[in-house]
Order: C-alpha cells, then sequence, then structure tokens
C-alpha cells in the first residue's frame, strides 16, 4: 500500500499542501509507519486563506510546521471513530473539535469532503477548510454568550 | 469724603440709569472703581490712635425732628465700608452674564451699596434707620428680578422679615429718642451715648433692637428667611446679601446694642453668649443634613454669624476685635464660597451634592474654581493660614475666660464646620467625574477674577492678621472701657 | 456611506441579546463601532496618530529585550540608539519580509523630528527633554508589558515554555554571558537565581510586545495613506483590512534574543514555532484591551468591598472600559499614551477637536474617545478575524453554521454586558455607539 504521503502527491488537489509539507520538512514524519489520521485541505482550502498568510508562513518554517501538525492526528480514526469523540489532541498540542451525524462529517470549521481515504500508515480525510488551532478561551466564549441570554441554542 | 462714598454711587446709578443700555455696565464700572480707590484712601487717611469718629460731617436737616445729617467712621465701620467697596466692585465689574435687563441691575447694585455705605457710616440713629430701609428697596427688586425659581416668594419673605426688622428698630430708636431727658426727640449717637436710662428700660429698648438686629444678621431662630433668600437669589446678589448686607445685622448689634445700652447688655450678656453657642452648633448641624450646597454654604453662614454675637457678648477688648475681624472674614469667605458655588452651578447645572462629582478633574471639571472651592471650605472651617483662623481664634480667644462654655460650644461648632465642608469637597471635587454627563463648558479667565482676589484677600489677611485688626483696635477698646464688668451689674440689681 | 456590508442568504431569527443590535450589525460584517464618516475619520486620525509614537515604542522594547536586558540600573533604556531607530521594520520598506506598509523601515521622520525638538520645539540636550517628560512616553508601553505579563492563562505556548526547564537554561546561559567578569551580579544570581529568571521572563514579554508592535505600526500608517488617499468606504472597510492584516502576519515568529558582547543569544529560538497571532495578538488583546489593572488615580479602588475582581480573569480595566477622563497615572486609562498621540495627531482632527467641548483645552479627552473608538474597531478587526479562523463565513448557507457565529459573537459581546462588578456599566460599547459621547 501507498503511504499519506504517496497519496497526496499522486493527487493534484493537494500541490499546495504537499509544497508546505515538503517546506516544513516534515515528508520523513509522514512517511514512518505512524499510525496518523491526517485532515488534508485541498488547494481550494488554501486559497480561501487570505493573501499574504501563506508568505508568511512559507518564510518561517517552524510556524509553518506548527499549523501543518495541527492538522494530523496520532493514531488510525475512520469518520464512525469520531461519532462518539467530541476532540482530540493533535500532534501540534491543541485540540481538534470534531462534529460528526450521518450527514456530517465536520473539523473544526471544516467540512470533510472526502473521508476515510486509507493509507498504509494512516487514514486522510479530505477538509475544504485549513483548520487552525482554537484558543482555550474559545469555547468559553462560545458558552458565555448562551449563559447570558438563559436559553439554549444549538450550534 | 464719606458723603462721597455714598452719593457716588447713588448719582452713578442715576447716570447708569440715563445711559444706553450698551455703556450701563461701563458706567456701573467706572463708579465702583472710584468708590473703591475712595475706600482705599480712606484707610490710607484713617488715623488708627484717634477713639473718637473721624471725617465727621454735619448738617442739620430737619433740626426739630432731631434728623440731622450726621456721618462718621470709626474703627467699627471702617472695615465694613471698604468691605462694601471691595465686594459691590467685585460683583459690578466683572462679567456674570447679567442678561435680562442689565441696566436695571447695575442701578440697583449701586443702589443698594449707597444705602448699605450710609447705614454703615450713619451717626444719627433715624438716619440710619432710612439707610437701612431705603437699601431694602432695591434689594427686594433684585432679588424678585433675577433670582432662581421661587425668587418671589424668597424675594416677599426676606422682604417682610428686613420690614419687621426695621420696625423694632425704629421704634426701638424712637422710644430712646423720647425717653431722652432733655424733652427734645435726640437721635444724635454721640448724644445718646452719654444718656443713662433705667436698666429695666434699657433692657426692653435693648431686647427690640436685639430682635431687630437678631432678624438681619440673622441669629437663629429669626433665620428662617436666610435660606430661601439666598438659595433663590443670583450668585452676585447673594455675594453682596451674605458678604455685606446681613452685616448690618451685626455692625448695629456692636454700634447700637452694645454701644447705646451697655449696662443692660452686661446684664443679658451670658444668656447671649449661649444663644450664640446654640446658633453655631444649630448653623452647623443644620449645614451637614444640606443635600444642596448653595443651601449648605447659606447654613453654614448662619453658624458663622453667631460668632460674632458670642464676639459681641464677652466685650473683651480681644473678643470684639475678633468680632469685627470675622464680620470681614465672614463676608470675604461668604462671598467667596457663594461665588464658587455659583460659578459651578452654572456651568454644572445642578448644585445636588448627589450628583456633583469630580470637579478636580484637569481637563473636563473646573481645577482651579474647585482648588479655590477647598480653599475657601478651609478658611471658612477656620484653617490656620487663612482670614477665618485669626478672626475665629481672636473671639475664642478673648470669650473664653468670660463665657467658657458657649465659647467651647463655638469651638465644637469649628469642628462641625470642618465636617461639612469635607462633605461638601468630598463629594464635589473628589471622586469621579461622570463620564456620560460631563460635558460642562470651561470657565473663562474673567470668571476666575473676584474669587482670585477674593483668595488673595483671605490668604493675605491669615497670613498678615495685622492688616485687619489695625484698624479696630482703638475702637474694641473704647467700646469695652465702656461696658461695667457683668458681675457688678448683677449685684447692683440684686441689690 | 456604503460600505461593503453582507446581507446572509439564509436569516436566523433575531438575537435576544442584550446588544443584538450590535451582534446583527457583526453578523453582515460590521464593526461594533457604527459606521459614519465621522467615526472613520476620527479612528483613522487615532490610527495614525497611535502608530507613530507606536514605531518608537517597538524599537525600545526590542533594545531593552535584547541590549539592556537585565542591567540593574537602566537608567537610560528610553535613550535609543541610531542603531535602533535605523532598525528596519520587517514589514515595511525594501527590504521587508512582507510589505506592510509603503512607506520607508527606519523609524518614521515625524517621530525622530518630535525626538530633536519635543513639544517646547527647541533643541535642548536630549536628557533635559527627557527629565521634563518631553518624550515619548515609553512608561505607557512598558505598562502594557507588564499587564500582559501579570496576567496569567492568557493562551499561546509561550507562558507554558517560559515555565519550562527548557527556557530556564536558556534565561541562565545568557545571564551568565550577560554578566560574564561581573563577580557581583553572578554572585546575586547563584543567591536568588529565579529572581534573575523572573527578570529574564520579563524581557521576553518586551520583546513579545516588540515584535507584536512592530507589524501595527505599519498596519496603521498604511491605513492612514489609504484614508488620505479617499481608500476607505466606511468604518467596515478599515475593519475588514485589519482582518487581512492579522491573517497576513499571524505566522511571523514570536521570540525573543539578547544582544552581548556582538554575539546573539536565545533566550527564546524561533524555531520554537511561536506566532504572532496566538503567542502576541490574543495575548495582548486579552491583557490590554480587556484586563489591564485598576490604576491609581482620582478613583480609588477598595479591594475588601470587592470593588477589585478577585479573578484576575474579571479584570476590565482596560481601554474598552476606560473612564475616558485622564487620572494622571501611566496605567489604563493612558494618560501618557494620549499625550503621545496628542503630538501627532493629524490636522483634519485637530480642527475637528476644536470644535467640541472644550477645544484645545480638552483635547487629550477627545483624542481619548477616539482611540477608545478606533480600539473597538480593533477588537472589532480580531472577533471577526477569529470567526473567519475558527468558524464560518458570514453568508454560510448552513444556519447551524450561522448559530455558531452569533454564539460566538454573543459570548464576546457578553463581555460587555455583563453584570458582574458592573463590567456593563464600565464598557463603553454603548457610549461608542452614539457621536455624542466624546
Amino acid at each position: 500500500m501507498t503511504t499519506i504521503v504517496d497519496i497526496a502527491v499522486s493527487n493534484s488537489d493537494f500541490s499546495t499542501l504537499v509544497a508546505a509539507v515538503s517546506a516544513a520538512n516534515l515528508v520523513d514524519a509522514l512517511q514512518s509507519p505512524g499510525p496518523f489520521t491526517v485532515f488534508a485541505p485541498t488547494n481550494n482550502a488554501f486559497a480561501k486563506l487570505p493573501g499574504g498568510t501563506i508568505t508568511t508562513l512559507l518564510q518561517n518554517i517552524p510556524q509553518l510546521a506548527r499549523i501543518l501538525t495541527y492538522h494530523v492526528v496520532s493514531g488510525k480514526y475512520y469518520k464512525n471513530d469520531l461519532r462518539e469523540c467530541k476532540s482530540l489532541l493533535s500532534l501540534e498540542g491543541s485540540p481538534i473539535d470534531f462534529w460528526v451525524t450521518d450527514e456530517d462529517f465536520e473539523v473544526n470549521n471544516a467540512t470533510v469532503i472526502a473521508p476515510d481515504i486509507e493509507a498504509e500508515n494512516g487514514i486522510i480525510h479530505v477538509i475544504d477548510t485549513v483548520i487552525l488551532m482554537r484558543p482555550h478561551w474559545f469555547h468559553p466564549i462560545m458558552e458565555f454568550g448562551q449563559s447570558q441570554i438563559g436559553e439554549q441554542q444549538p450550534y | 469724603m464719606l458723603s462721597a462714598l455714598i452719593w457716588l454711587p447713588a448719582i452713578g446709578a442715576l447716570i447708569t440709569g440715563l445711559v444706553p443700555i450698551k455703556s450701563a455696565k461701563v458706567s456701573a464700572v467706572i463708579v465702583t472703581t472710584i468708590v473703591l480707590i475712595l475706600d482705599i484712601l480712606l484707610l490710607g487717611q484713617f488715623n488708627l490712635g484717634e477713639s473718637n469718629f473721624q471725617f465727621q460731617e454735619n448738617l442739620p436737616w430737619l433740626d426739630n425732628l432731631g434728623l440731622n445729617y450726621t456721618l462718621g467712621i470709626d474703627g467699627l465701620s471702617l472695615p465694613l465700608v471698604v468691605l462694601n467697596g471691595l465686594i459691590t466692585w467685585l460683583v459690578l465689574c466683572f462679567d456674570r452674564e447679567i442678561e435680562e435687563r442689565p441696566r436695571l441691575f447695575y442701578v440697583l447694585g449701586l443702589l443698594i451699596h449707597s444705602g448699605v455705605s450710609g447705614a454703615f457710616l450713619s451717626l444719627n440713629t433715624l438716619l440710619f434707620v432710612i439707610f437701612y430701609e431705603i437699601e431694602l428697596i432695591p434689594l427686594y427688586l433684585i432679588i424678585a428680578i433675577w433670582g432662581g425659581r421661587k425668587k418671589n416668594y424668597a424675594a416677599i419673605k426676606f422682604l417682610i422679615f428686613t420690614a419687621i426688622s426695621g420696625i423694632l428698630i425704629l421704634a426701638g430708636f424712637l422710644a430712646l429718642a423720647w425717653l431722652a431727658p432733655d424733652g427734645l426727640p435726640l437721635f444724635d449717637y454721640n448724644a445718646l451715648r452719654l444718656v443713662s436710662l433705667p436698666l429695666q428700660t434699657q433692657v426692653i429698648l435693648l431686647l427690640l433692637l436685639l430682635c431687630g438686629f437678631g432678624i438681619k444678621a440673622p441669629f437663629v431662630p429669626f433665620h428662617t428667611w436666610l435660606p430661601d433668600t439666598y438659595v433663590e437669589s443670583a450668585t452676585p446678589i447673594v455675594m453682596l446679601l451674605g458678604g455685606v448686607v446681613a452685616k448690618l445685622g451685626t455692625y448695629g448689634l456692636f454700634r447700637f446694642c452694645v454701644g447705646l445700652f451697655p449696662d443692660a447688655w452686661s446684664l443679658l450678656a451670658p444668656w447671649l453668649a449661649l444663644w450664640a453657642g446654640l446658633g453655631i452648633l444649630y448653623g452647623a448641624i443644620t449645614a451637614i443634613a444640606q443635600k444642596d450646597i448653595k443651601r449648605m454654604v447659606a447654613y453654614s453662614s448662619i453658624g458663622h454669624m453667631s460668632y460674632i454675637l458670642l464676639a459681641a457678648a464677652a466685650t473683651t477688648p480681644l473678643s470684639l476685635i475678633g468680632g469685627i475681624a470675622q464680620m470681614v472674614s465672614h463676608g470675604l469667605i461668604l462671598a467667596l464660597l457663594f461665588d464658587l458655588v455659583g460659578i459651578i452651578e452654572k456651568k454644572v447645572g445642578t448644585r445636588e451634592l448627589d450628583v456633583l462629582n469630580g470637579l478636580l478633574n484637569p481637563l473636563r471639571g473646573f481645577p482651579t474654581i474647585s482648588a479655590l472651592l477647598i480653599l475657601g471650605g478651609m478658611a471658612s472651617a477656620g484653617i490656620p493660614g487663612m482670614v477665618g483662623f485669626i478672626a475665629e481664634f481672636l473671639v475664642f480667644q478673648g470669650s473664653f475666660s468670660k463665657f467658657p462654655i458657649p465659647t467651647l460650644l463655638a469651638i465644637l461648632g469649628t469642628g462641625l464646620t470642618a465636617v461639612y465642608f469635607v462633605i461638601l469637597l468630598n463629594r464635589t471635587c473628589f471622586g469621579k467625574l461622570d463620564n456620560n454627563t460631563a460635558y460642562y463648558p470651561k470657565v473663562f479667565r474673567t470668571e476666575q477674577i473676584p474669587a482670585l482676589v477674593l483668595t488673595s484677600i483671605v490668604i493675605f489677611l491669615g497670613i498678615q492678621p495685622q492688616w485687619l485688626i489695625r484698624w479696630s483696635e482703638t475702637a474694641s477698646v473704647q467700646i469695652a472701657d465702656r461696658l461695667p464688668a457683668i458681675t457688678i451689674v448683677s449685684k447692683t440689681l440684686q441689690k | 456611506m456604503p460600505s461593503t456590508l453582507i446581507e446572509p442568504t439564509t436569516k436566523l431569527p433575531p438575537s435576544s441579546h442584550p446588544l443584538a443590535d450590535i451582534i446583527h450589525r457583526l453578523e453582515r460584517g460590521g464593526s461594533m463601532l457604527p459606521d459614519t464618516p465621522e467615526n472613520l475619520m476620527q479612528i483613522i486620525g487615532l490610527y495614525k496618530a497611535y502608530a507613530i509614537p507606536m514605531d518608537f515604542y517597538w524599537r525600545d522594547l526590542l533594545y531593552i529585550a535584547e541590549r539592556v536586558f537585565l542591567d540593574p540600573l537602566p537608567a537610560f533604556k528610553y535613550f535609543l540608539p541610531q542603531e535602533y531607530l535605523d532598525l528596519p521594520n520587517h514589514y515595511a520598506g525594501e527590504t521587508a519580509d512582507l510589505r506592510i506598509w509603503r512607506g520607508y523601515s527606519t523609524a518614521h521622520q515625524e517621530l525622530l523630528d518630535f525626538m530633536a525638538k519635543g513639544e517646547l520645539k527647541t533643541k535642548i540636550p536630549k536628557l533635559f527633554h527627557h527629565l521634563y517628560h518631553d518624550r515619548i512616553n515609553m512608561e505607557f508601553a512598558e505598562e502594557c508589558m507588564r499587564a500582559m505579563f501579570w496576567h496569567r492563562n492568557m493562551g499561546g505556548l509561550l507562558e507554558p515554555y517560559m515555565d519550562s526547564e527548557e527556557y530556564k537554561q536558556n534565561a541562565d546561559r545568557v545571564i551568565r554571558a550577560y554578566f560574564a567578569g561581573n563577580p557581583i551580579m553572578l554572585g546575586l544570581y547563584r543567591l536568588f537565581p529565579d529572581l534573575f529568571i523572573e527578570q529574564c521572563r520579563r524581557a521576553t514579554m518586551y520583546s513579545v510586545l516588540g515584535l507584536f508592535w512592530e507589524v501595527m505600526a505599519p498596519v496603521f500608517l498604511e491605513m492612514s495613506d489609504i484614508y488620505d488617499e479617499g481608500g476607505f468606504q466606511g468604518v467596515p472597510d478599515a475593519m475588514n483590512f485589519l482582518v487581512n492584516g492579522i491573517f497576513a502576519i499571524a505566522g511571523r515568529p514570536i521570540y525573543h534574543r539578547v544582544h552581548i558582547r556582538g554575539e546573539w543569544f536565545d533566550v527564546v529560538p524561533k524555531s520554537k514555532g511561536f506566532t504572532w497571532l496566538y503567542e502576541a495578538a490574543f495575548p495582548y488583546v486579552e491583557a490590554i484591551f480587556y484586563r489591564t489593572s485598576p490604576f491609581r488615580g482620582t478613583k480609588s479602588y477598595n479591594a475588601q468591598a470587592e470593588q477589585v475582581p478577585k479573578d484576575q480573569n474579571d479584570f476590565h480595566y482596560g481601554i474598552l472600559y476606560a473612564d475616558k477622563f485622564p487620572v494622571a497615572s501611566a496605567g489604563i486609562p493612558p494618560t501618557l499614551l494620549h499625550q503621545d498621540m496628542y503630538h501627532f495627531l493629524p490636522k483634519y482632527l485637530v480642527d475637528y477637536y476644536q470644535k467640541f467641548c472644550r477645544g484645545n483645552d480638552d483635547m487629550l479627552i477627545q483624542l481619548a474617545v477616539s482611540f477608545q473608538r478606533s480600539m473597538y474597531n480593533v477588537t472589532s478587526a480580531v472577533i471577526q478575524a477569529g470567526r473567519a479562523a475558527f468558524l464560518y463565513p458570514l453568508d454560510d448557507p448552513n444556519p447551524r453554521h450561522l448559530m455558531a457565529n452569533r454564539a460566538y459573537f454573543e459570548g464576546q459581546l457578553s463581555r460587555f454586558s455583563n453584570p458582574k462588578y458592573n463590567m456593563n456599566q464600565a464598557a463603553k460599547i454603548l457610549a461608542i455607539q452614539s457621536q455624542d459621547y466624546r
């Protein structure tokens, strides 16, 4: 079978990701046995970022690596495995949130457009948005507004 | 010289009334400035060692009525005349933005000045009453026209009270004139001083005059007109009223009550001292309870006038000097406080203690005005270094040996003065300026001048009190000498 | 004034939040600050007035972090050497990594002119300008640094890193190198090692704030230039410029290094991957805009009467809550910053202020209020940037996503309507909705 990196390289939709991963010297890591679960943003996802973001990151490799490792979780997680799981720690160290139902499969604010692509050393879920580390105040803030209004709203 | 002090403003009032509205102010400024210069010249020419009246003028007028135009000045009236000149000058010269009928305002202001000076300078009791009553009419009009919301009520109350005061005084003087031995009605002050009446008659006449002057000053319980009148009057008027006009009451006390009835005075003195002590406490305690800063200052005035009564009751030379000093010091400080309170009211639009806050703020508050208010409050509370301390200390020093308990009450009252001024200053000057409401217009330099002038005098006389008390030393000794020792009188009464 | 506001295709029911109007505005891509030409003029003018002293702040902060470091008697730490005045900004000028401002990379000309002559407009020795406070007041910048340093649990990885063994070893190496040949200080270091390490952490915070402002100064200058050219149509445009700036620069490394005898020593190496957004911007906004600390002034606080929150998380003394009346302290509200900005106000703002309140006499307060407005706009940009980074586009068709956005906005704005410790009364968000608040 092929590694995560091989799958990414073979698909032209991931050219930006591949370029970023090789710039950040993470190719070897992602070729190691792992296993990993990778949330792979497409070229379109990168294109959604405002201009300059990528430029700055490419100038600063450690910072780029940090963003990229946020897209990787140690272990093999299929969509179904994530149903019961609200969040997982990324390799970067910050948690990634999941929202999984029969119809939806969302990772932070990204939607998975192609789940469960299997590789030799892990799983790839293709996402439509580059995900960014949610700061520790994010969840308290999301709940704070409701607590003041006094009514529960789903989100 | 003395006539000039009376008639110059009167003629000035006439001229001011005739010139076009735009030059009314110029005319008033010129007149008051000349009067003030005359006052200062008078200070220079006054003979400190002379115990008699100086610059006497005597013109027969209605001889068979006993009404003569007799003027004179001594160490008692001199400081008050100068005070009158100074405060009128400050009030009329510096822009008060009198928008409504400015010409009439200046005319009335000059007439008041003329009447008050006349009363201070008269050596004929009837002439005194005439001036005393004359000054009422412009005062009534000035309160009723430029006052606050309840100005008509306040003006009428003021008029009724002071008219009664005038009637009582007139009654006292008439009785005195008719009871005089010569048969002819006798109104001449110098002559009256030589008349000696039976003690009982003296006491009755003294009580009449006490009530009359007590209303004017005022002393508790004749004070009820004061808070309303002071609070409803416009700032310049209340400066005149509190600073000068009220001093007519205490002046009358010294001049006529103590001066004409020394025996009766000695008899009543212990009670008067107690009355003064209680009045001081009453004024201070009511002031503490006030929520309106102008009313608070008005009540403080009631308390502070009673110091003068205490000084008069003690009639030691020291206490009398203190009493006269207190008249001047109180006039200066009260005018200063009312001026500042008036500026705050004009700029902020309220006098409520609970609303005012943080006015010391350097950019949006009134730092200078607040700082002066703090100084004024300290002066009024008798903090050393300012004129209030000198006057009160002299009063206490002079009275304590004679009436220890009332003096202690008065000292307590001074302590309470500090209490309500700390409340006032803490609420208005300190704290946090409200972000939502503090868009007050700024205070212009010209508006600050009267307060700055008054403050510099208050501080100067506090550091150099000799300049305040030197005028009245001789007069005080003279008044005190005429009084029999209190114990002696009581003994004669027992016989 | 037409500005690019979004009309979402999917409609949500109206919010029941106390600040619902502002939430709806944020949902349409607006700012917390109402979109009026007057507001736009005020905030842009203030950005310009802020950017120039900021150009000094970041240079001096880096100078203190890198050169003064642990000097026990740093009497001349505000005397910026030419080297730091010429230090090229990484985000301005020809050599920039990413050119945010079209201008030059060295210290701003207006700043240099002011430093030469000061408010006195006379050339006297620098020391006298300094003692007369006729200078850029670094005290304000240091107060900001202290607030960021003091408030813990602000997020980011730097704070845990500063407590790590690795940091202590780095600090130890740098402190030994810095005090090499100084037996007294080395002896003291041996006696009180934690004290020195803590001072080193403080120096790190100097560096963090310096690197943060190095970016903000050119951003604000560029905004001023765009406005002068007629480029912004309204307040949301200005906010969106900031949002884009935040994204563009998010990955800028945050580090701390010290220059000792011609050699650079790393305390916090670039390779740790610390970023501008997570390790500087978010903590900065939280510490400076929201929290800071109760300041000494004409209002005193009684901690025993719980006038000061027990929990640092509840502190609310930042510029968004600030009393506009200066209290003559170096805290927040930053009187000294107002004084600094006063020197660099654009002419249109000076003319504008002269028309209101007391004109020249209270310009410091008027500009403080404008500053408050402009910082509400910056906070809006941070909120919108957070929304874009962690949540969904405003025109997302999925109602669940829009509800999440709303919950986020409501959560952010609840910080201004929180009745705890009367925060809702202290917050100036309602005041800035009106143009009469000056």
